[in-house]
């Protein structure tokens, strides 16, 4: 009994990692319609600024998380209005391709500048691990699930309740009525990658310490943003919230009780039956997407 | 026509070109290099070519191999096996290396096996475990790092003063993890030891909390660890948030046991680790004075401390490569394999010979490598308990 | 393209061992080749169907180990080995397809990820059929009667023929009335499906000769290379063929051979041109610009230019 509930509190960990990666993505994705392949690497940007703002200009670690995510919005509002601005008209697939030529710069300069050798990031939170019962966790393990908890609630509210947020789904949602209402809509397409890429910067920073960080992390939690997003329901931030969770308990249940060779096949088969049943995701209203 | 189009067409000309370009063929001696320079094992093979480079500057600073420079030709075989074969063909045929150093990994040494042999090209195995490398029958391969069964071999002495009585194994679920544990499980049953478990995780993996829970239920005495130091660092944070307290010992001389102690920290006393060479102490090393030049060479380029496990195995491939084209008395690829099977020189690591491995007729060459044994204590890199306890 | 200017680009193919200067160049032109039909099968899908398979690498996988392990373990001769790859690999489009029967756009992509995913792992994990991450190295090189096509140049002409055939195959089809349909459903689903148009018979038929067809280049890789290992399920192998489709022109039946002819030999250039540091971050750079001022890909601005017949 000890065993399952280490191995479910382990997944929820695991799987608030994924449903943070998952958010970003799916304003990304299933708003502006982008099938971003740097997301990932957006997430090893922020572990990267994290590590330099500490170890390098000996900033605090709080304020380091607080650069990192600047800097990954910063860079994704660039990479808007440079590169997908121009494309908007033409197809998926190209802004597919030109998001994949990203992805490759990205991590190969990441390669040329810090070298390929792991960089750990160092955290103020003490090693020994938190004990309740039969279950233990580490406490920035501890910090990481509550920040990003706060995060994806600080971004639903946003979503939901501001200016910005309702201007963003009145865009997704009917670009040309949401033009003639007066909404700028190349500031919000800018400001929504912006945003999304913020998150990715984010949970790079928050796993950075727990994990290490080098330049190929990003293509891992890329594969598991997207499965999370699709799981989830295109657009739908509970959805990705939720489907992160489920995904990351299923895999470490798989892991602990079926096989460790498998592992990562059991959230694959997982999606492949939901998707089976529920075509449009787990929580999705009924349209597929076209 | 438009001008992007014109753009386009400019750089399509441009690369067509490069590659219609004969290579060169003067005077320096060239030695084909092909590594693992990008993709997630990249800092492994960066470590390796760091270590190749100073042979060669070594070697050019004593007036090259017969008077002639030496050139290394890097290419990187960016973890796949494809791009491996591709890198031989072109060092092969564009370059005409008489020999390379390569690949790095056990399925990137594999795929580029055949191009050697169908150009007659010999290639020093520098890194690679599989034992399948050198029985293949391929008799232009000779190999300096030792396969898993040769590893287990060299721990087997110090079982019984480590108590090893109930074992587990988390393995890299690579060629290179699955055939350490085959090799230890059978070495240590031999010793009569228990094997528990056998838990694997995905080269990418950062999570491994699930097979260490499932580890910790088997009640064990010894954790047989077999990945790359980032992996390994990561399984011990993990260990010690679990409260998994047993013996660990990690196995393919990958561990970087400096880097361990500066980013897993105080979970990694008291580990164990299997080395080909020990920077902390080079003068225990066969020849200490060539270890502790090296070691001083390396901290004078500014490279990080922690790749010197990994970056002697360059210095030794490049040597090994070096003596052969100076017994050989030509850079002419025949002439130099016939040269690997009459040398025998000192690397950092030991002594390198190759004897025949393999079906008869058509053996490769394995070397005979030294093994260590460490321990993480205090904080610093020692010689193991047991050892010390004289 | 004009009579005369496929003409001249066929005596070229056929005669391309003869002016190229190394076996190296033979090589490049041989891989060339082997994703050219890649590239083709993938455009089947993205191009005709409009739908993306991003498990595109599994088909070219099981088409790889099935031609390798029936010669390897069974003895088979090589072409009863490439039917069995190609039609096992269809198998797996076949059941692909009827998976997704209901799914469109994002959701059947996943579909193929995870599809893709689970074999790769069993391809790792199932030891004693796939012989895991060690791979199987010494696949036999094919025969042809007495003639063994070891040689650079038999392979090429293999190879050249593979290339040709699929290209047929995938002309005949898009011109028919399957690749009407397959393009009433790329550009209106529920209209195509409101005049009668079966539409989803049409996307299973459209997957099963895509990954039929990934499964030829799958093992004429596998005899080519002479050594398989799991990382042929690799993603980056599915990412270049998407590249090469969507670079080239997808919807064109041109393309995806342009597109394999260039991103072959460019990475091969930048080998040549650049030191280790730069090749990959130059593709990218590269990839960006490219897609920047191409969006459409290569083919569809060549044929804006040169109007005409088509």
């Amino acid at each position: 009994m000890a065993e399952l509930l280490q191995h479910l509190l382990n997944g929820l960990v695991l799987g608030g990692t994924y449903a943070l990666l998952g958010i970003g993505l799916t304003l990304i994705f299933g708003l502006m319609n982008v099938v971003n392949f740097a997301h990932g690497e957006f997430y090893t940007l922020g572990a990267y600024v994290s590590f330099a703002a500490l170890a390098l200009a000996g900033i605090d670690f709080f304020a380091a998380l607080l650069v990192a995510i600047v800097a990954g919005a910063a860079l994704g509002w660039l990479c808007e209005i440079t590169l997908l601005r121009p494309l908007r008209n033409e197809s998926i697939d190209t802004t597919m391709l030109v998001m994949i030529g990203v992805w490759i710069a990205m991590q190969n300069a990441e390669l040329l500048g810090w070298g390929g050798v792991a960089k750990s990031i160092p955290h103020p939170f003490p090693t020994a691990p938190l004990v309740f019962g039969p279950v233990a966790i580490a406490p920035v393990r501890l910090f990481a699930l509550v920040l990003a908890a706060g995060l994806i609630a600080a971004s639903w509210l946003t979503i939901q309740k501001t200016k910005l947020g309702r201007a963003m789904r009145a865009t997704f949602q009917d670009r040309d009525t949401a033009a003639l209402m007066g909404v700028g809509i190349g500031r919000i397409h800018a400001a929504t990658f912006a945003f999304g890429s913020g998150l990715a910067a984010a949970a790079g920073a928050l796993l950075g310490p727990i994990f290490l960080v080098y330049p190929s992390m990003g293509d891992l939690a890329s594969l598991k943003a997207f499965s999370v997003v699709i799981l989830g329901g295109l657009g739908n931030l509970p959805g990705a919230t939720l489907g992160g969770l489920l995904l990351g308990i299923a895999e470490e249940l798989g892991a602990g009780y079926i096989s460790s060779g498998y592992r990562d096949a059991v959230g694959f088969v997982i999606i492949i039956l939901v998707l089976l049943f529920r075509p449009s995701g787990l929580f999705a209203r009924q349209e597929r997407i076209a | 026509m438009g001008n992007r189009s014109i753009v386009l067409l400019a750089l399509v000309l441009v690369a067509l070109a490069a590659l219609a370009v004969p290579g060169e063929s003067q005077s320096p001696i060239k030695i084909g290099v092909i590594e693992p320079l990008s993709g997630p094992v990249a800092a492994s093979g960066n470590y390796v070519r760091m270590g190749a480079e100073i042979a060669r500057d070594w070697l050019n600073a004593k007036g090259g191999i017969g008077g002639r420079k030496v050139d290394l030709l890097i290419e990187d075989n960016k973890s796949d096996p494809k791009e491996a074969a591709s890198a031989a063909e072109k060092l092969i045929v564009r370059d005409k290396v008489p020999a390379i150093m390569g690949a790095w990994g056990s399925s990137m040494t594999l795929a580029a096996m055949p191009k050697l042999e169908e150009y007659g090209v010999p290639m020093v195995v520098e890194t690679s475990s599989a034992a399948s490398i050198t029985k293949r029958g391929n008799q232009w391969i000779f190999r300096i790092s030792p396969p898993s069964e040769m590893e287990a071999l060299g721990l087997e002495q110090y079982v019984d003063k480590l108590g090893v009585k109930r074992v587990d194994f988390l393995a890299v679920n690579t060629d290179w993890g699955r055939g350490s544990i085959t090799a230890f499980g059978d070495m240590l049953k031999k010793k009569g030891a228990a094997v528990g478990v056998a838990e694997y995780m995905e080269q990418s993996a950062t999570d491994m909390n699930a097979q260490l829970t499932k580890i910790k239920a088997t009640g064990g005495d010894t954790l047989f660890l077999t990945t790359a130091v980032e992996q390994i660092t990561l399984v011990m944070k993990q260990a010690q948030e679990q409260r998994l307290t047993r013996k660990v010992v990690t196995t393919g001389g990958s561990s970087s046991p400096t880097q361990l102690i500066k980013q897993a920290g105080a979970a990694a006393e008291g580990s164990y680790h299997i080395v080909f060479f020990m920077p902390w102490f080079p003068e225990a090393m066969p020849d200490g004075k060539l270890a502790k030049a090296f070691v001083d060479e390396w901290a004078k380029r500014g490279h990080p401390f922690e790749g010197l496990t990994e970056g002697f195995r360059g210095h030794d491939g490049i040597a090994t490569i070096a003596e052969a084209i100076r017994v050989a008395g030509k850079d002419d690829p025949k002439a130099v394999r016939e040269a690997l099977w009459n040398v025998s020189l000192m690397g950092v690591n030991g002594p390198i010979k190759f004897e025949k491995d393999g079906p008869a007729g058509k053996e490769s060459g394995q070397s005979k490598p030294s093994i260590f044994v460490v321990q993480i204590r205090d904080g610093k890199v020692a010689l193991p308990d047991f050892l010390a306890k004289k | 393209m004009t009579r005369a200017g496929g003409f001249f680009l066929a005596v070229g193919a056929l005669t391309l061992p003869l002016w190229l200067q190394s076996p190296y160049h033979v090589h490049v032109a041989i891989m060339a080749g082997i994703f050219g039909v890649l590239a083709m099968s993938l455009n089947l899908l993205l191009g005709y169907t409009g739908q993306l398979s991003l498990g595109h690498a599994a088909f070219f996988g099981i088409g790889a180990y099935t031609s390798a392990l029936l010669t390897l373990k069974l003895d088979w001769s090589f072409w009863p080995a490439l039917a069995a790859a190609v039609a096992l690999a269809g198998a797996a489009g076949l059941f692909i397809g009827r998976l997704a029967l209901k799914l469109r756009g994002a959701y059947f992509v996943l579909v193929t990820i995870s599809f893709a995913g689970v074999v790769s792992l069993v391809s790792i994990n199932w030891i004693e059929l796939t012989n895991g991450p060690l791979g199987l190295p010494g696949v036999p090189a094919p025969e042809l009667g007495p003639w063994s096509l070891r040689t650079k140049t038999a392979y090429y002409y293999l190879v050249l023929a593979a290339v040709a055939l699929s290209y047929v195959v995938c002309r005949r089809l898009v011109r028919s009335r399957i690749g009407r349909a397959l393009v009433a459903l790329r550009e209106n689903e529920p209209l195509a499906e409101s005049v009668g148009v079966d539409v989803t018979h049409y996307l299973v038929l459209a997957t099963v000769v895509s990954a039929a067809m990934a499964g030829l280049g799958g093992s004429l890789y596998a005899h080519y290379t002479r050594f398989v290992s799991p990382e042929v399920f690799l993603f980056t192998y599915t990412v270049t063929m998407v590249i090469m489709v969507v670079a080239g022109g997808k919807g064109t039946l041109a393309g995806p051979l342009v597109g394999a002819v260039l991103f072959t030999v460019l990475p091969e250039a930048l080998r040549a041109a650049a030191s280790w540091q730069w090749q990959m971050l130059a593709y990218g750079l590269l990839l960006v610009l490219l897609v920047f001022f191409l969006p459409r890909g290569i083919v569809p601005r060549l044929a804006a230019a040169f109007p005409g017949r088509r």
